[in-house]
């Protein structure tokens, strides 16, 4: 085969270029990003799609590219903010790079959280651990439009104080009065210090009891935290076509070709990653 | 009246496409295994095979394909693309099964998002089939909807005549009667009647297969453990699969440069969804096998309304331990009765 190399404009492959603006430690771990587009058409490209509950394939040449949602909000479509936890030979690479590196972005892909139909309504924001990011993406694009939603409430649970992420933001919002957050870690994850809560972000929850009429709750965790705070979130009346929800699957085209993500016939790729707790009800449970 | 091509003019009809800019593939065997390859003389071509090993696929999306070089420097990173670039190319003798399954493959290559490396040779190639007249134990289009002398995805479609010595040319598309063009001259007006196509007999019924499947109650019955205890993943059917498209991205070089592949994957290997945190949707091989068989017979269909199958039978054939679409859909069409 004689493959030259020849420019294209739409190669769907090929990544973005990003400079790192900044960089944050959020826990052990984990970092965040903070991504500035190189090439002006690349960042008007991604300022007219974006939405929040989108996603982005991160990259570093020589080592891959990975698959997280873009944590910032659509109300802030300047720079992406990316953050994930060290584990694989991406991330490790990532998690290596310093201010002014360029690392590389595709995206933005897949679906988003409907936020105007949110419009009116209580939000519950329900997140354990690193799953945090991709709730508050909606979280600040919510908090950016205060004036559009009624009472917002957040309970974010980690293993340990440590391993909470955000904090900078997590203070901010304890001062809000028009937010409500309620913290809480494992039990045996609190420090002499911690104020607020000790135990399973369900019970936690059940214990804040928020109310369901006119409230949209978006969740995001691992399968396991996923599985019991939606036994509590009915418990407490929330239909699930009102609770949202993030699948993360793992990909490499992020535009359902090599396909990997799909459950069932499901491509969170191309079809999520956001779904409605029914719309996951109705996925083959043995895919997941 | 139709027009003829004799055997005798192929080499002819090879030297004119050349001639044209284009380059001539067909099936060759070497090497103990069969696919498609350039040739310049008719008699390279291996035109008796009933299918060759190797799928049509690989001359439109390869095992390994560099999409993009890097080099990267203190404060920049220079990338080149490499996009497919080869000339033009005549496909000659391909099967109705193989040429149907490329027309699968757009329809996946093009949803929504296209892929460039996949249309940019699908885009200059031209593909002329032979209608088959033999078939083996393992062929089984007629049970996917497809037949012998299916027009699906080709552009020429070439009857085998009954004396053996050339074929009936049927023009099937606007881009195989330009392909025609050059070698006019070698076609000639005749009445000889075309062999009889193969007569590939109906293997199960695949209506009751796919509403079998679709049943969301039959998605984990003990079916799939029983039917795939004895694969041992090893991918050779969705490699040697005409409509299997699953790939990977991988970056091959160090720190400074390098370049950036696509390389064919499989929905049969664990680490094909393998989450980082080492959770796996499909841990098991049984998972692995019903998702390939739902890909093909579910899913696919639920998004394009056409099976991802079309009956080559490769996956039964050359399975190193028997199974294959083939015995999953009769097993299958048994449990319906």
């Amino acid at each position: 085969m004689t493959d030259t190399i020849i420019a294209a404009q739409n190669n769907i492959y090929r990544p973005a270029v990003m400079k790192i603006a900044a960089t944050r430690n959020e826990a052990p771990g984990v970092k965040t990003l903070r991504l500035e587009f190189q090439d002006t058409a690349d960042q008007e490209k991604f300022a007219a799609a974006y939405r929040t509950g989108m996603f982005g394939l991160y990259g570093i040449y020589g080592e891959g590219e990975s698959t997280f949602c873009v944590a910032s909000p659509e109300t802030r479509k300047d720079y992406i903010e990316c953050t994930f936890r060290q584990s694989g030979r991406v991330t490790t690479a990532l998690a290596a790079a310093e201010e002014g590196d360029r690392i590389t972005f595709r995206g933005p892909y897949g679906n988003r959280f409907p936020i105007e139909e949110f419009h009116g309504k209580n939000l519950l924001f329900i997140a354990g651990g690193i799953a945090l990011p991709p709730t508050r993406s909606v979280i600040w694009s919510c908090l950016d439009q205060r004036e559009k939603f009624g009472k917002i409430t957040i309970v974010y649970g980690a293993r340990t104080v440590a391993d909470l992420v955000y904090k900078q933001e997590l203070d901010e919002w304890a001062e809000r009065e028009d937010v409500e957050l309620v913290l809480t870690v494992d039990p045996g994850g609190e420090s002499p210090d911690w104020k607020h809560h000790v135990g399973f972000v369900p019970a936690i929850l059940e214990e804040a009891a928020p109310a369901p009429g006119n409230c949209v709750a978006v969740l995001c965790g691992p399968p396991i935290m996923i599985k019991f705070t939606l036994a509590s979130l009915k418990k407490l009346g929330f239909e699930e076509a009102n609770v949202y929800t993030t699948l993360e699957n793992r990909m490499k085209c992020g535009v359902g070709k090599c396909g990997r993500c799909n459950v069932g016939s499901v491509y969170v790729c191309k079809e999520g990653p956001v779904f409605t707790a029914e719309e996951v009800s109705a996925m083959p449970a043995a895919d997941l | 009246m139709t027009k003829i091509l004799y055997a005798n003019d192929l080499t002819a009809c090879f030297s004119l496409w050349r001639k044209e800019g284009m380059r001539v593939l067909g099936p060759v065997s070497k090497a103990k295994t069969s696919g498609f390859g350039e040739v310049q003389d008719a008699h390279e071509l291996d035109l008796n095979l009933v299918l060759t090993a190797r799928t049509l696929k690989e001359l439109f999306f390869p095992r390994t394909e560099p999409m993009f070089s890097y080099s990267i420097g203190k404060q920049k990173i220079e990338t080149g693309e490499f996009l497919p670039s080869e000339n033009a190319c005549i496909i000659f003798g391909a099967r109705p099964c193989d040429a149907a399954g490329m027309a699968i493959d757009d329809e996946l290559f093009n949803w929504d998002y296209r892929d460039e490396y996949w249309f940019r040779r699908r885009d200059r190639s031209v593909i002329i089939t032979i209608a088959c007249k033999e078939s083996d134990d393992f062929c089984m289009c007629t049970s996917l909807g497809l037949a012998p002398d299916s027009a699906k995805g080709s552009d020429v479609l070439l009857r085998p005549l009954a004396s053996g010595n050339g074929w009936r040319v049927e023009e099937l598309t606007p881009k195989g009667g330009k392909a025609l063009q050059p070698i006019a001259s070698l076609l000639k007006e005749g009445s000889e009647a075309a062999a009889p196509t193969a007569e590939v007999p109906l293997l199960f019924d695949l209506e009751a297969c796919t509403t079998w499947l679709a049943d969301p109650e039959n998605f984990e019955s003990h079916f799939w453990k029983e039917i795939s205890e004895r694969c041992i993943g090893c991918g050779t059917c969705t490699y040697l699969c005409p409509t299997c498209h699953c790939f990977d991205i991988q970056d091959e070089g160090d720190t400074y440069e390098g370049i950036r592949r696509k390389n064919w994957d499989s929905c049969s290997f664990q680490l094909f969804t393998m989450h980082t945190s080492g959770h796996n949707p499909r841990a098991t091989q049984s998972a692995r096998w019903r998702q390939r068989i739902m890909h093909k017979f579910n899913y696919f269909s639920d998004k394009f309304s056409v099976n991802s199958c079309t009956g080559c039978g490769r996956c039964t054939r050359e399975c190193p331990v028997d199974m294959g679409v083939r015995e999953t859909l009769q097993a299958i069409s048994t449990l319906q009765k």
